[in-house]
């Protein structure tokens, strides 16, 4: 009961004009993100940060969080329609999808992803409404200790789960981390590794970091293949399904949505993992698993419910602990900050109106997209015929203005640039960027939770010896570690069998 | 492909080193804090060298079907360097006029072939960009020598 009324508040703050506005512009700009192949969820975000300077943060949580599932949901179209997934949770999306499209039911693949996607959703929202409230109640009983085991194991299962290399994974978080100890330290004062540049006092920014490691080097790599000929597309007939495509994918709808959302709440690659495993189960369990790969309508409805529903789930780390568990949230993360909300576990005490409005939000958000994304199919396809050497070029127009929003500094722009050669050269040689990110934000809690931990027991780590939540949590990163080799090489089969 | 790893895996090996020596570099003096602001970079950098040590000894296999495209080079460093004079010069010669700027030639550089395209595409994107997001949106962006030239 209590939970109806937070979210009747909630409601009363998405409600407001001014953030139904905002989270219809983020719906909008967020499939464009997510339909332009590239930059990605992450990227996407950190380059629109600038929309959210001087807004209340209820308004800026909205309009982000609107980008976030916009992007989710605008790559599906062009997997459908063009078999070109506009970011990496869409790939399974692909296989079946461009398959129904081949055979001229694109319109029922774009529907079931539609439908599926809003379903997902909303069942991960109400997953997220029941679970959030007494996860932070229990997480304001974690103590130093606990907190920095917590982080070792969200780093472990990012890490892991972010590339095929275990070692080149490891490169890229501790890359993060190292990146993190730039600036001073906050206990002591000390100014450290700044080679003696005044800018890097501050240490790096999220978003400028973001920006250049995702969007530019995204665009330095495109640009290598600009002149690789033009991509065909399937026309779309008429965006509707059938009773009977709907009741014959509704099963794989809700394991999908459920999956989603669970394997969302864990840190990771939340919506790959989530949109790949849905997939792989919907196939091993299905009486026709020969028709997968060839136009089964379930394969395309499973991993888009699941992505969509994970989007949600992912929040619930940053929302309940204050930790972020991924790159989008690690993003999420920078604007809040930037607009004065520190995630904790006190946030739904603290910030009532950021954190049910958001969730109030979500339902709004998925209600627009379905409204919006049915009729907006062909815009989408148009946009994507901008001939490239025109796209990439604004695309990076645009991110300068994002970066150049954080501190008004050249120097963040030149930054974002080499970031963007770093970048480039990291995905050439297939290291995974993710735990980049994700170690620069973490880097400096976790540095102090363990400091903080030290300080508390003397220099002795028995300390954590005596937290059994501590010691379950770095049993569970170990676990993780080794894990991902057996599902990964479930996940490069089934690569290479479609 | 393997002497790419290991390329790789030296560039890790050089970064972790230099990391560890300006660490180690640092005044370790701390009251009451038995780790100090050294400890933990100096466990990242010793950490990291040992990555770089094993990836450049033994690299991952290479992946197969990866490294399709071959590099165009020249293209790439061209529009890091564009986009690098783009960032430094933006504050004084302003968001309209860099991005006019940006914007052609680099279209140019990606294949644009007509100069009318290039001039009335650049011009216009540019201007678009600049309008919708000072007045629509609220972002505020330098005007630089326009600013200058109007005053």
């Amino acid at each position: 009961m209590e939970i109806l009324g937070h979210l009747g508040y909630g409601f009363g703050i998405a409600l407001q004009p001014i953030n139904l506005l905002y989270a219809f512009i983020g719906c909008l700009v967020g499939t464009l993100i997510g339909v332009l192949p590239g930059i990605g969820p992450a990227g996407g975000m950190a380059l629109l940060i600038p929309l959210t300077y001087g807004k209340e943060p209820a308004s800026a949580i909205i309009l982000l969080s609107g980008i976030y599932y916009g992007a989710m949901y605008g790559g599906s179209t062009t997997s459908i329609l063009l078999n070109v997934p506009g970011e990496a949770a869409s790939v399974v999306t692909a296989l079946d999808g461009y398959q129904m499209a081949r055979q001229g039911r694109a319109g029922p693949a774009l529907a079931i992803a539609a439908i599926g996607s809003f379903v997902a959703g909303t069942i991960g929202i109400v997953f997220l409404m029941l679970l959030g409230p007494p996860m932070a109640q229990a997480a304001l009983r974690f103590g130093p200790a606990e907190t920095f085991a917590l982080m070792v194991f969200g780093l472990s299962m990012v890490t892991s789960l972010a590339g095929r290399s275990l070692r080149k994974g490891f490169v890229a978080m501790t890359l993060g981390l190292t990146m993190a100890t730039v600036g001073v330290d906050l206990p002591t004062g000390l100014i450290r590794f700044t080679l003696g540049i005044p800018k890097l006092m501050e240490g790096f920014d999220v978003i400028v970091v973001a920006i250049g490691l995702f969007a530019v080097s995204e665009i330095l790599l495109c640009a290598e293949k600009v002149r690789t000929g033009e991509v065909l597309y399937r026309q779309v007939a008429r965006v509707w399904l059938s009773a009977k495509d709907f009741l014959y994918s509704l099963g794989a709808v809700l394991r999908g949505s459920v999956l989603g959302f669970f394997i969302g709440v864990l840190p990771g690659a939340a919506h790959v993992t989530a949109s790949f495993l849905s997939y792989a189960l919907e196939k091993k369990f299905s009486k026709t698993p020969e028709r997968f790969g060839q136009g089964e309508i379930r394969g395309v409805a499973a991993p888009e419910s699941a992505n969509n529903s994970a989007a949600v789930g992912a929040m619930i780390p940053l929302l309940t602990l204050g930790l972020p568990a991924s790159a989008v949230t690690s993003v999420l993360y920078g604007a809040l900050l930037m607009v004065g909300v520190k995630p904790s576990p006190f946030l739904f005490q603290k910030h009532p109106d950021v954190v049910w409005g958001l969730i109030a939000s979500m339902y709004i958000g998925n209600a627009m997209l379905l409204v919006l994304n049915l009729p907006l199919v062909g815009l989408w396809v148009k946009i994507l015929k901008t001939p490239p050497r025109w796209l990439f070029p604004i695309v990076l127009a645009i991110s300068f203005i994002g970066v150049y929003s954080v501190n008004r500094s050249a120097l963040d722009l030149i930054l974002a640039t080499l970031l963007g050669v770093l970048g480039y050269f990291l995905r050439k040689a297939d290291y995974p960027l993710a735990p980049v990110i994700l170690g620069l934000v973490l880097g400096d809690l976790l540095e102090q939770a363990l400091r903080q931990t030290l300080m508390i027991s003397g220099g002795s780590l028995t300390i954590f010896l005596h937290s059994p939540i501590a010691i379950s949590l770095f049993v569970l990163a170990a676990v993780v570690m080794v894990a991902p080799k057996l599902i990964y090489r479930r996940g490069v089969t089934l690569e290479t069998e479609t | 492909m393997k002497s790419e790893g290991r390329l790789g895996g030296v560039c890790v090996l050089a970064f972790a080193v230099a990391y560890l020596a300006v660490a180690l570099s640092i005044p370790a003096a701390s009251v009451g804090d038995p780790l100090g602001p050294t400890a933990f970079p100096v466990v990242l950098g010793c950490f990291m060298v040992l990555l770089g040590v094993t990836l450049a000894t033994r690299p991952d296999q290479a992946r197969e079907g990866g490294h399709e495209a071959p590099g165009r080079w020249g293209i790439v460093a061209a529009l890091a360097g564009f986009l690098g004079i783009y960032g430094y010069s933006l504050p004084f010669v302003g968001y309209p006029l860099g991005t006019f700027l940006f914007l052609g030639v680099t279209a140019r550089l990606l294949g644009e072939r007509s100069w009318p395209v290039t001039v009335g595409f650049s011009a216009s994107i540019s201007l678009g960009i600049y309008l919708l997001f000072t007045q629509v949106l609220d972002v505020p962006l330098p005007l630089g020598i326009i600013e200058g030239i109007r005053g």
